[in-house]
């Protein structure tokens, strides 16, 4: 990244070759949305190259990205409020998550994740977003602590927590789907 | 040991990690391209508008000097102009000022000439106060000034004629005549003026003219007195 901020923008390609997919799954983690995601995404690698002198290197890159892509996912989020646009699709919520799955695997499994995943959309936006940067961003918990602009501890504390709520809801959201 | 919900839980930290990450589209990479080639061709453009301001700002710094330049030499130029001609002007008006006055001279002088005739002593007066005003008189002048001065019947007039005589002593001509109107005088006050302003002048000529009138046997008493004392101060 310091040599972008130094002026050479070509190297933010190979940025982009590094992260595009992690914020990509960022996005549709937070959204389930896939072509608003690639946008996002984009806008994100933008406003990199637009505000690369603000990066001090006095924290990781990491921190720094997902700083920005957090800053777009709130103006998305205002934006959507202000058209009044709901860009929460179940069906391709649905889609994005088990694309992956091949079909012939155990259905048990597929049930667990759609029931983890249903689970995820109810905690609230906070847990949620801690959880995806921990464990599908797999981000540390002093660079998440870094980026909240809280405690190593007050991370784990709060992921602790988010971790307790989503099991009460995957476990609801399992026995409503097992008396289905 | 581990409780219920520990076990629960890391069942479900697993069960997380087995989410399956959401396979980025494959047109990313051309579309980011594109962005970064637009974003590159923007800040060369940016350079650019900012050089023409900058030029544009450049230029208006050549220009502005030129024009101050410019005005600054004009106005100089403009002064040596007003200065020349106004002092051409002025030393025009300086020698038609020098013959006016000259004009007005030679007027006031033939008008003390024609006032020192007139029978009124006012008038006379005013002729004589014509002759303070003025710095120099020519010969005619000084010479009827110096006949009022020894014929003229009235003594205020003989007084103020005395006074500007003696104003006019640097001319030898004038000062001759004063010495000279010492033995004609009459009136004592006019013999006691005439003391005085030998006096004044310390003429030595007068010494043996103020001898004469001390020994002449009507000069008035006082007026010998007075002649003694200036003759005192003369020697």
């Amino acid at each position: 990244m310091f040599k972008v901020k130094e002026g050479d923008l070509d190297k933010m390609g190979l940025l982009f070759e590094r992260h595009h997919r992690a914020l990509y799954s960022f996005f549709v983690q937070m959204l389930r949305q896939g072509e608003q995601s690639k946008d996002l995404v984009q806008t994100v690698f933008f406003k990199m190259l637009k505000s690369r002198h603000t990066f001090t290197g006095s924290g990781p890159f990491v921190t720094w990205m997902y700083h920005i892509a957090r800053n777009v996912l709130r103006d998305h989020h205002r934006e959507v409020k202000r058209k009044g646009v709901h860009t929460y699709l179940a069906d391709e919520m649905q889609q994005d998550l088990v694309g992956g799955v091949l079909a012939d695997e155990r259905i048990e499994k597929k049930q667990e994740l759609q029931a983890l995943a249903m689970a995820m959309d109810q905690l609230n936006g906070q847990d949620r977003e801690l959880l995806i940067l921990c464990r599908y961003q797999e981000l540390k918990y002093s660079e998440i602590a870094h980026l909240l602009h809280i405690t190593e501890g007050a991370v784990k504390v709060r992921v602790f927590r988010a971790l307790n709520q989503l099991r009460e809801h995957y476990l609801k959201v399992s026995t409503e789907k097992n008396c289905a | 040991m581990k409780s219920n919900y520990d076990k629960e839980n890391e069942q479900l930290w697993n069960l997380m990690g087995e989410v399956p990450a959401p396979e980025a589209p494959a047109g990313m990479r051309p579309d980011f391209d594109a962005m970064l080639d637009n974003y590159k061709a923007s800040l060369r453009e940016k350079p650019r508008r900012l050089h023409a301001f900058l030029q544009r700002l450049k230029d208006l710094w050549h220009i502005q000097p030129r024009l101050q330049l410019g005005y600054g030499i004009a106005l100089v130029l403009l002064a040596f102009g007003i200065g020349y001609i106004t002092h051409r002007s002025f030393s025009g008006n300086n020698e038609q000022i020098s013959q006016l006055s000259k004009q007005m001279q030679e007027m006031r002088n033939m008008m003390t000439l024609s006032l020192l005739e007139n029978p009124s002593a006012s008038e006379r007066m005013r002729a004589v106060e014509y002759v303070n005003e003025a710095k120099k008189v020519d010969h005619k002048v000084a010479e009827a000034l110096l006949t009022t001065l020894n014929n003229d019947p009235n003594v205020n007039v003989r007084l103020i004629t005395l006074e500007a005589l003696a104003n006019l002593a640097v001319d030898p001509f004038v000062r001759e005549g004063l010495v000279q109107s010492i033995v004609q005088q009459e009136s004592p006050l006019v013999q006691s003026a005439l003391a005085d302003v030998m006096v004044k002048l310390q003429e030595k000529r007068s010494v043996k003219p103020l001898q004469k009138l001390l020994h002449k046997e009507d000069t008035n008493e006082a007026i010998k007195n007075k002649i003694q004392q200036s003759l005192l101060k003369l020697s």
